[in-house]
């Protein structure tokens, strides 16, 4: 355990390392907002009592994100998160409901941009782990394989051929569910991209492609050897009046997002981005069984523990 | 001989409103309320001497109804001589069949079901809510689905009562669950506009308590898509006004609760706007969202239920409930009972249409369906089954749990008597053969024989 947070913290060092080297700028990570992320697959919000209003824990932060972005351009967070999961992520080895993702945002960037910089990104902390933490992984019996930069691409379609071929049919239009998500993720060596999302399939601010409607220009980043989902990015809607539609895909009524909706009125520019959750990272790097062996005091849906 | 069925259990005061109360009083209420009280004893109208004796003096017994629309009561069933399916239940049973033989026992959205049948959603408005309890159990131990309606959390709280005299979201669930048997049946629960505020779903998917039952594949989400009373517009009640304090900033009060003292104040919701993208996504996210729950769609009595259709099977959804302008036993104004949206039978040649185009999804019709009679003929013209609504409220205020058993026997004789007389013992072979119209318009619009040519 003592190895794995060691070796955590050095990756968390790396993360700062490329980032700060290509001009983002770290900040302070919000906490409780009005509202927060309500793209989180069947998990439900944590509340707190704010002065009599209900305030939310977020479970993202990337309504706040977007925001710094239109003001400072390249901005990243340490970001803690709570998302209150369904009980039967308890056993997938990949939730947990506390949890750190660093939250990356880039003001103009395009889909591309932010493909590009997750894989620098992923590149960079593999080959930091290679280079300064061999003894420590050594030590745990753990062999990295390579990352060899451009990452494979795989379109959302072609990801539902390679499971199809594999006896899994997934209906089109739904994200892959986590026990196909890693027996796909079973099939590569090295980390590969998924691109293009079906509307529907993922939160409401992933941008639909204006040339291609109902395709989104989004992607996830993908461990290999069955590890699974390490990143989730996208280009951002911005328009008011496309995200005010969007919204209703959540099925609320859009006076809830009243602050980020004034904003967006006013007018922010494009941005793209995306999050890499910190324990899943370091399960990935230690070889890990779950991802609560990889983070001081983890909660585990439905398990009471300090 | 139990106490007389009062009128409040309809929303809408008599009196006020003519066009209303015409829809009440039109109501048989008693017809009902006695099958309630006498079980299958009440199918005849000689079950009592008195009874006996007016009927032969020729007292009214035949169904009022007031609608100035067709009803399904334009239709009637249509028994063969020549019987072939009646043949083969006899080679399976070695004997002739009777009408008890029929079996009833079906699927609707991925529930199974002792009959064609579902309690439809009833939600907040105090005449459900308050026989939540006896409707949840009535409706678990007779092995239907039943649905829980829009704001019941919001306003009564999810888990702690709001009102210490009116139960909770989960107590209205688990008088569900608690009773359910032989894993038949299931809850559909709403999520109103103003539900998901508070990410009712969310807390549901996310309960430890309603896991086990999520496991075993008993609970399905419905997305309201409105209502057949009041197509077009949100949920409308009256709540008091400590509710209506308490409601303030979550729904549209046209009159302030804190500014204003009245002792009933409206309460509106939205009716929450889709386009085709819109609903697909969020269908799409819901199904994403809760994998392992039912995905049930409520459509009112809208001019573009086909297209609808095309979406919810193109998108898998597990049933589509269609409400005529008929249903509702909510706060509807009067002039959208009279004028707003297409009677339930219009919506029947909805899903028959769908049918003709070959789509597959469970259709469950419902709009002031009441008997056997309404079930079998929605069946012979596509539906998978129907919901009744009130008949469960007025039978709960008969007789509580007893009295939705008593109709519930007496609605399932009725079925089996119908359909065996059509010469099947299956509720898959009707089919619209087995169904004439009174009305020669309606013959034609619908397929079937006008039964006087």
């Amino acid at each position: 355990m003592q190895r794995v947070l060691r070796i955590q913290a050095s990756l968390g060092t790396a993360i700062r390392e490329y980032l700060d080297g290509q001009g983002f700028t770290e900040l302070l990570p919000p906490i409780i907002g009005p509202v927060t992320d309500p793209g989180i697959r069947g998990a439900k919000q944590a509340t707190i009592n704010f002065y009599g209003r209900e305030y939310k824990v977020m479970s993202s932060a990337i309504l706040y994100k977007q925001m710094m972005a239109a003001s400072l351009g390249r901005v990243y967070f340490f970001s803690p998160n709570v998302r209150l999961e369904p009980l039967e992520t308890a056993t997938t080895g990949r939730h947990l409901v506390e949890f750190v993702q660093v939250d990356v945002e880039e003001a103009g960037a395009t889909l591309e941009d932010a493909m590009r910089r997750a894989e620098g990104l992923v590149a960079h902390v593999w080959e930091h782990a290679k280079t300064r933490l061999g003894d420590e992984l050594a030590a745990s019996g753990r062999t990295l394989n390579g990352a060899s930069v451009p990452f494979r691409r795989l379109a959302y379609g072609e990801a539902l051929e390679v499971l199809s071929k594999l006896g899994r049919e997934v209906p089109y239009g739904v994200e892959i569910p986590w026990d196909d998500e890693e027996l796909l993720s079973r099939q590569f060596r090295e980390p590969f991209f998924i691109h293009d999302y079906p509307r529907g399939s993922r939160g409401f601010y992933d941008r639909e492609d204006p040339d291609r409607p109902g395709m989104l220009r989004d992607f996830d980043l993908l461990y290999p050897e069955g590890y699974g989902e390490a990143i989730s990015g996208a280009e951002r809607e911005f328009e008011y009046a496309k995200v005010i539609a969007r919204l209703r895909e959540t099925g609320e009524n859009p006076s809830k997002y009243e602050w980020y909706l004034d904003m967006l009125r006013e007018g922010i520019p494009p941005s793209a981005g995306f999050g890499i959750g910190v324990e899943r990272l370091t399960r990935f790097v230690c070889g890990l069984e779950a991802v609560w062996q990889a983070r001081p005091y983890p909660k585990v849906a439905g398990v009471f523990s300090p | 001989m139990a106490e007389p069925v009062p009128k409040p259990l309809v929303k809408i005061e008599p009196g006020r409103s003519p066009a209303a109360a015409q829809a009440v009083e039109s109501y048989p209420v008693e017809e009902i309320a006695d099958k309630a009280r006498r079980g299958r004893d009440a199918l005849y109208p000689f079950s009592d001497l008195d009874a006996y004796g007016r009927a032969l003096l020729g007292a009214d017994i035949a169904r009022r109804d007031a609608t100035r629309f067709s009803t399904l009561d334009e239709l009637v069933l249509l028994p063969p001589i020549f019987t072939p399916r009646r043949l083969e239940a006899m080679e399976a049973l070695g004997r002739e069949p009777y009408f008890s033989d029929v079996s009833l026992e079906t699927t609707i959205g991925g529930f199974r079901s002792r009959l064609p049948l579902t309690m439809a959603s009833m939600g907040s408005t105090e005449a459900a809510h308050a026989a939540g309890a006896a409707l949840g159990r009535g409706a678990a131990e007779a092995g239907i689905p039943m649905g829980l309606g829009e704001n019941v959390a919001t306003v009564w709280g999810y888990s702690t009562r709001s009102q210490a005299r009116m139960p909770s979201f989960k107590e209205r669930l688990f008088a569900y669950l608690d009773r359910i048997a032989d894993d038949r049946g299931g809850v559909v629960i709403q999520q109103s506009v103003e539900d998901a505020t508070d990410e009712l779903w969310n807390q549901v998917y996310t309960d430890p308590d309603v896991e086990p039952f999520v496991r075993k594949g008993l609970i399905g989400f419905e997305v309201k898509l409105g209502q057949g009373a009041k197509p077009g517009l949100g949920g409308e009640t009256k709540v008091s006004r400590d509710v209506a304090r308490s409601l303030k900033g979550t729904y549209y009060f046209p009159e302030d609760p804190e500014a204003l003292d009245r002792d009933l104040y409206e309460r509106h919701s939205a009716p929450g706007t889709y386009t085709e993208a819109i609903l697909r996504a969020q269908l799409r996210s819901l199904r994403n969202n809760f994998p392992r729950v039912r995905l049930w769609i409520k459509a009112g009595p809208f001019r573009d239920l086909l297209s609808l259709f095309r979406v919810a099977a193109q998108e898998r959804i597990d049933a589509v409930l269609v409400d005529g302008k008929e249903g509702g036993t909510g706060m509807s104004p009067a002039i959208a009972l009279k004028d707003l949206g297409l009677p339930a039978l219009a919506c029947l040649k909805r899903i028959a249409d769908a049918r003709v185009e070959g789509l597959r999804t469970p259709y469950v019709l419902s709009g002031r369906l009441y008997d056997g009679g309404h079930a079998v003929k929605a069946l012979c013209l596509g539906a998978t089954a129907v919901a009744f609504g009130r008949p469960f409220l007025i039978a709960a205020r008969v007789g509580g749990e007893a009295g939705i058993r008593n109709f519930l026997e007496s609605t399932a004789v009725e079925m089996r008597m119908l359909v065996s007389s059509l010469g099947k013992y299956r509720v898959a072979d009707l089919a619209s053969e087995d169904v004439g119209s009174l009305d020669r318009a309606l013959a034609d619009a619908l397929n079937v024989p006008f039964v006087y040519a």
